[in-house]
Protein backbone atom coordinates (compact mmCIF):
# COMPACT_ATOMS: atom_id res chain seq x y z
CA UNK A 1 0.00 0.00 0.00
CA UNK A 2 2.76 2.59 0.89
CA UNK A 3 4.33 1.75 -1.97
CA UNK A 4 1.75 2.37 -4.41
CA UNK A 5 0.92 6.03 -2.78
CA UNK A 6 4.58 6.56 -3.16
CA UNK A 7 4.95 5.17 -6.72
CA UNK A 8 1.79 7.58 -7.87
CA UNK A 9 3.89 10.47 -5.87
CA UNK A 10 6.70 10.00 -7.80
CA UNK A 11 5.01 9.97 -10.74
CA UNK A 12 3.35 13.06 -10.12
CA UNK A 13 6.90 14.78 -9.10
CA UNK A 14 8.39 13.63 -12.57
CA UNK A 15 4.85 14.60 -14.31
CA UNK A 16 5.49 18.54 -12.52
CA UNK A 17 9.44 18.00 -13.81
CA UNK A 18 8.33 17.76 -16.99
CA UNK A 19 6.14 20.32 -17.07
CA UNK A 20 8.34 22.82 -15.56
CA UNK A 21 11.18 22.09 -18.06
CA UNK A 22 9.32 22.41 -21.08
CA UNK A 23 7.76 25.92 -19.09
CA UNK A 24 11.10 27.11 -18.97
CA UNK A 25 11.62 25.66 -22.51
CA UNK A 26 8.97 27.26 -24.35
CA UNK A 27 7.69 30.31 -22.57
CA UNK A 28 8.50 33.84 -24.23
CA UNK A 29 10.44 35.71 -21.62
CA UNK A 30 12.04 35.52 -18.62
CA UNK A 31 8.80 36.07 -15.82
CA UNK A 32 6.86 33.57 -17.44
CA UNK A 33 9.57 31.31 -17.62
CA UNK A 34 9.90 32.08 -13.78
CA UNK A 35 6.40 31.18 -13.01
CA UNK A 36 6.50 28.09 -14.88
CA UNK A 37 9.25 26.47 -12.68
CA UNK A 38 9.43 27.80 -9.58
CA UNK A 39 5.29 26.70 -9.09
CA UNK A 40 5.41 23.45 -11.21
CA UNK A 41 9.30 22.70 -9.48
CA UNK A 42 8.54 22.98 -6.02
CA UNK A 43 5.49 20.99 -6.24
CA UNK A 44 6.89 18.54 -8.13
CA UNK A 45 10.00 18.60 -5.38
CA UNK A 46 7.14 18.43 -2.86
CA UNK A 47 5.23 15.64 -3.74
CA UNK A 48 9.02 13.42 -4.70
CA UNK A 49 9.86 14.27 -0.93
CA UNK A 50 6.06 13.43 0.07
CA UNK A 51 6.80 9.71 -1.27
CA UNK A 52 10.38 9.55 0.09
CA UNK A 53 8.75 10.00 3.37
CA UNK A 54 5.54 7.69 2.91
CA UNK A 55 7.73 4.89 1.64
CA UNK A 56 10.42 4.72 4.69
CA UNK A 57 7.50 5.35 7.07
CA UNK A 58 10.45 6.19 10.10
CA UNK A 59 9.62 9.15 12.14
CA UNK A 60 13.50 10.31 11.75
CA UNK A 61 13.46 10.06 8.03
CA UNK A 62 9.77 11.50 7.35
CA UNK A 63 10.56 13.98 9.81
CA UNK A 64 13.58 15.20 7.53
CA UNK A 65 12.03 14.72 4.40
CA UNK A 66 9.03 17.11 5.73
CA UNK A 67 11.60 19.83 6.59
CA UNK A 68 12.84 19.59 3.19
CA UNK A 69 10.02 20.25 2.19
CA UNK A 70 9.08 23.37 4.55
CA UNK A 71 12.65 24.80 3.18
CA UNK A 72 11.93 24.45 -0.43
CA UNK A 73 8.47 25.81 -0.09
CA UNK A 74 9.66 28.84 1.91
CA UNK A 75 13.05 29.30 -0.02
CA UNK A 76 11.87 29.21 -3.76
CA UNK A 77 9.77 32.16 -3.77
CA UNK A 78 12.11 33.97 -2.27
CA UNK A 79 14.84 32.92 -4.26
CA UNK A 80 12.33 33.84 -7.39
CA UNK A 81 11.29 37.27 -5.91
CA UNK A 82 14.77 38.12 -5.89
CA UNK A 83 15.58 36.84 -9.16
CA UNK A 84 12.74 38.72 -10.15
CA UNK A 85 13.59 42.27 -9.24
CA UNK A 86 16.97 42.28 -10.24
CA UNK A 87 15.82 41.03 -13.53
CA UNK A 88 13.17 44.00 -13.79
CA UNK A 89 16.17 46.61 -12.42
CA UNK A 90 18.56 45.28 -15.16
CA UNK A 91 16.28 45.81 -17.52
CA UNK A 92 15.54 41.91 -18.85
CA UNK A 93 12.95 42.69 -21.31
CA UNK A 94 9.09 41.88 -20.95
CA UNK A 95 8.00 40.03 -23.87
CA UNK A 96 6.09 41.47 -27.24
CA UNK A 97 2.72 41.09 -26.44
CA UNK A 98 2.77 42.33 -22.98
CA UNK A 99 -0.17 44.71 -22.52
CA UNK A 100 0.40 46.24 -19.51
CA UNK A 101 3.45 46.97 -17.00
CA UNK A 102 1.95 48.59 -13.63
CA UNK A 103 5.17 48.30 -12.03
CA UNK A 104 6.38 50.61 -15.08
CA UNK A 105 7.41 54.17 -13.52
CA UNK A 106 6.63 53.02 -9.52
CA UNK A 107 10.01 52.15 -9.25
CA UNK A 108 12.90 54.94 -8.62
CA UNK A 109 15.71 53.05 -10.73
CA UNK A 110 18.76 54.65 -8.63
CA UNK A 111 17.62 53.53 -5.07
CA UNK A 112 15.53 50.31 -5.68
CA UNK A 113 12.43 51.54 -3.88
CA UNK A 114 9.07 51.27 -4.42
CA UNK A 115 6.75 54.00 -4.38
CA UNK A 116 3.31 55.00 -5.79
CA UNK A 117 4.23 58.25 -8.13
CA UNK A 118 0.99 57.72 -10.21
CA UNK A 119 -0.98 60.75 -9.42
CA UNK A 120 -1.86 59.49 -5.81
CA UNK A 121 -3.60 63.18 -4.78
CA UNK A 122 -6.21 62.52 -8.03
CA UNK A 123 -6.79 59.04 -6.66
CA UNK A 124 -7.35 60.44 -3.59
CA UNK A 125 -10.27 62.48 -4.32
CA UNK A 126 -12.20 60.32 -6.80
CA UNK A 127 -11.99 56.71 -5.06
CA UNK A 128 -13.68 55.03 -8.50
CA UNK A 129 -11.28 56.41 -10.94
CA UNK A 130 -7.94 54.71 -11.97
CA UNK A 131 -4.61 56.16 -13.73
CA UNK A 132 -3.25 53.44 -15.75
CA UNK A 133 -0.23 52.86 -18.11
CA UNK A 134 -1.38 51.32 -21.28
CA UNK A 135 1.34 49.82 -23.90
CA UNK A 136 0.20 49.36 -27.27
CA UNK A 137 1.26 46.06 -28.42
CA UNK A 138 3.73 45.73 -31.63
CA UNK A 139 1.35 43.98 -33.89
CA UNK A 140 -2.06 45.93 -31.91
CA UNK A 141 -5.24 46.52 -34.56
CA UNK A 142 -4.88 50.39 -33.37
CA UNK A 143 -1.61 51.09 -33.79
CA UNK A 144 -1.26 53.67 -36.93
CA UNK A 145 -4.92 54.63 -36.17
CA UNK A 146 -5.42 58.15 -34.90
CA UNK A 147 -7.05 58.53 -31.19
CA UNK A 148 -10.21 59.64 -32.71
CA UNK A 149 -10.25 56.65 -34.68
CA UNK A 150 -10.02 53.90 -32.33
CA UNK A 151 -12.80 55.44 -30.07
CA UNK A 152 -11.22 54.65 -26.51
CA UNK A 153 -14.14 57.15 -24.82
CA UNK A 154 -16.83 55.72 -26.64
CA UNK A 155 -16.00 52.34 -26.92
CA UNK A 156 -14.37 51.80 -23.77
CA UNK A 157 -15.02 54.60 -21.40
CA UNK A 158 -11.62 55.74 -21.06
CA UNK A 159 -9.64 58.94 -21.43
CA UNK A 160 -6.40 59.88 -22.59
CA UNK A 161 -4.55 62.14 -20.65
CA UNK A 162 -1.19 61.84 -22.47
CA UNK A 163 0.89 60.12 -24.66
CA UNK A 164 4.60 58.80 -23.59
CA UNK A 165 6.65 57.92 -26.58
CA UNK A 166 9.94 56.97 -26.61
CA UNK A 167 11.67 59.90 -24.41
CA UNK A 168 8.91 62.91 -24.72
CA UNK A 169 5.33 62.91 -24.07
CA UNK A 170 1.89 63.99 -25.66
CA UNK A 171 0.22 65.79 -22.84
CA UNK A 172 -3.87 66.08 -23.70
CA UNK A 173 -3.41 64.63 -27.09
CA UNK A 174 -5.69 65.79 -30.28
CA UNK A 175 -8.05 63.11 -32.03
CA UNK A 176 -5.66 63.55 -35.30
CA UNK A 177 -2.80 62.28 -33.22
CA UNK A 178 -2.01 58.74 -34.98
CA UNK A 179 -0.89 55.91 -32.07
CA UNK A 180 2.27 54.36 -32.56
CA UNK A 181 3.88 50.86 -31.28
CA UNK A 182 5.30 50.94 -28.43
CA UNK A 183 3.63 54.08 -27.59
CA UNK A 184 2.17 54.20 -23.54
CA UNK A 185 -0.77 55.99 -23.24
CA UNK A 186 -1.47 57.29 -19.80
CA UNK A 187 -5.54 56.38 -19.06
CA UNK A 188 -8.09 57.52 -16.91
CA UNK A 189 -11.63 55.92 -15.91
CA UNK A 190 -12.94 52.75 -13.59
CA UNK A 191 -10.90 50.16 -12.85
CA UNK A 192 -12.49 47.80 -14.99
CA UNK A 193 -13.23 49.87 -18.02
CA UNK A 194 -8.81 50.06 -18.13
CA UNK A 195 -8.55 45.98 -17.50
CA UNK A 196 -11.45 46.15 -20.51
CA UNK A 197 -9.21 48.17 -22.53
CA UNK A 198 -5.86 46.26 -21.80
CA UNK A 199 -7.68 42.98 -23.20
CA UNK A 200 -9.12 45.20 -26.21
CA UNK A 201 -5.61 46.65 -27.15
CA UNK A 202 -4.27 42.91 -26.50
CA UNK A 203 -6.54 40.82 -28.45
CA UNK A 204 -4.96 42.66 -31.31
CA UNK A 205 -8.63 42.45 -33.56
CA UNK A 206 -9.71 45.58 -35.20
CA UNK A 207 -13.72 44.99 -33.89
CA UNK A 208 -12.64 44.80 -30.64
CA UNK A 209 -11.15 48.02 -30.14
CA UNK A 210 -13.00 49.83 -32.76
CA UNK A 211 -16.76 47.64 -32.38
CA UNK A 212 -17.14 47.50 -35.73
CA UNK B 1 6.63 -3.63 -11.75
CA UNK B 2 7.74 -2.96 -8.37
CA UNK B 3 8.51 0.55 -7.41
CA UNK B 4 12.39 0.52 -7.55
CA UNK B 5 11.78 -0.46 -11.23
CA UNK B 6 9.22 2.22 -11.81
CA UNK B 7 11.31 5.18 -10.77
CA UNK B 8 14.66 3.64 -12.59
CA UNK B 9 13.38 3.10 -15.85
CA UNK B 10 10.43 5.96 -15.88
CA UNK B 11 11.03 8.25 -13.22
CA UNK B 12 14.02 9.15 -13.47
CA UNK B 13 14.77 9.29 -17.34
CA UNK B 14 11.48 11.45 -16.85
CA UNK B 15 13.49 13.83 -14.66
CA UNK B 16 16.62 13.55 -16.61
CA UNK B 17 14.79 14.79 -20.29
CA UNK B 18 13.46 17.67 -17.80
CA UNK B 19 16.84 18.58 -16.67
CA UNK B 20 18.24 17.81 -20.33
CA UNK B 21 15.08 20.93 -21.40
CA UNK B 22 16.61 23.19 -18.33
CA UNK B 23 20.38 22.88 -19.88
CA UNK B 24 18.84 23.47 -23.33
CA UNK B 25 17.72 27.19 -21.50
CA UNK B 26 20.77 27.66 -19.61
CA UNK B 27 22.99 27.70 -22.64
CA UNK B 28 20.79 29.58 -24.80
CA UNK B 29 20.03 32.36 -22.26
CA UNK B 30 19.27 35.02 -23.36
CA UNK B 31 20.30 36.84 -20.48
CA UNK B 32 21.95 36.31 -17.54
CA UNK B 33 19.14 35.67 -14.98
CA UNK B 34 17.70 33.17 -18.07
CA UNK B 35 20.57 31.11 -16.79
CA UNK B 36 20.18 31.71 -13.38
CA UNK B 37 16.46 30.69 -13.11
CA UNK B 38 17.45 27.57 -15.52
CA UNK B 39 20.35 26.86 -12.82
CA UNK B 40 17.72 26.91 -10.39
CA UNK B 41 15.75 24.70 -12.08
CA UNK B 42 18.70 22.25 -12.47
CA UNK B 43 19.13 22.47 -8.73
CA UNK B 44 15.58 21.64 -7.79
CA UNK B 45 15.48 18.71 -10.57
CA UNK B 46 18.93 17.38 -8.76
CA UNK B 47 17.11 17.13 -5.93
CA UNK B 48 13.90 15.24 -6.75
CA UNK B 49 16.32 13.05 -8.74
CA UNK B 50 18.19 12.50 -5.53
CA UNK B 51 14.96 12.05 -3.63
CA UNK B 52 13.55 9.04 -5.50
CA UNK B 53 17.05 7.64 -6.14
CA UNK B 54 17.05 7.07 -2.14
CA UNK B 55 13.74 5.30 -3.15
CA UNK B 56 14.57 3.09 -5.41
CA UNK B 57 17.65 2.07 -3.78
CA UNK B 58 16.53 2.24 -0.32
CA UNK B 59 19.31 4.32 0.65
CA UNK B 60 17.60 6.71 3.01
CA UNK B 61 20.53 8.51 4.22
CA UNK B 62 20.69 9.73 0.55
CA UNK B 63 17.77 12.28 2.06
CA UNK B 64 20.40 14.63 3.62
CA UNK B 65 22.47 14.90 -0.04
CA UNK B 66 19.18 16.57 -1.22
CA UNK B 67 18.50 19.00 1.57
CA UNK B 68 21.94 20.25 1.45
CA UNK B 69 22.04 20.51 -2.41
CA UNK B 70 18.59 22.15 -1.38
CA UNK B 71 20.16 25.03 0.55
CA UNK B 72 23.46 25.46 -1.67
CA UNK B 73 20.93 25.98 -4.70
CA UNK B 74 19.22 28.58 -2.50
CA UNK B 75 22.60 30.59 -1.79
CA UNK B 76 23.46 30.36 -5.05
CA UNK B 77 20.55 32.22 -6.34
CA UNK B 78 20.25 34.64 -3.75
CA UNK B 79 24.04 35.33 -4.55
CA UNK B 80 23.46 35.42 -8.35
CA UNK B 81 20.17 38.00 -7.46
CA UNK B 82 22.20 40.56 -5.12
CA UNK B 83 25.17 40.20 -7.20
CA UNK B 84 22.81 41.48 -10.71
CA UNK B 85 21.59 44.00 -8.91
CA UNK B 86 24.47 45.54 -7.01
CA UNK B 87 25.93 45.40 -10.80
CA UNK B 88 23.61 48.35 -11.85
CA UNK B 89 22.72 49.85 -8.61
CA UNK B 90 23.86 52.83 -6.85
Amino acid sequence: MREVVSGALVLIGALFALVASVGILRMPDLYTRMSATTKVATLGVGSTLLAVAIYFGELGIAARALAAIAFVFLTSPVAAHMIGRASYFIGVPLCRETALDELRGHYDLRTHELESVCFPELELQLPDLQVGRLRIPDRAAVAGMTLAETELRQRHGVTVLAICRGTYTIPNPDGDVRLLPGDELILIGPPERLDETAEALHKNDPTSITGE
Amino acid sequence: MSLADLILYIVLPAMSLAMLLAFVRLVRGPTLPDRVVALDLIGTLGMGMIAVYAIARDLPVLLDVAIVLALLSFLGTIAFARYLERRVGP
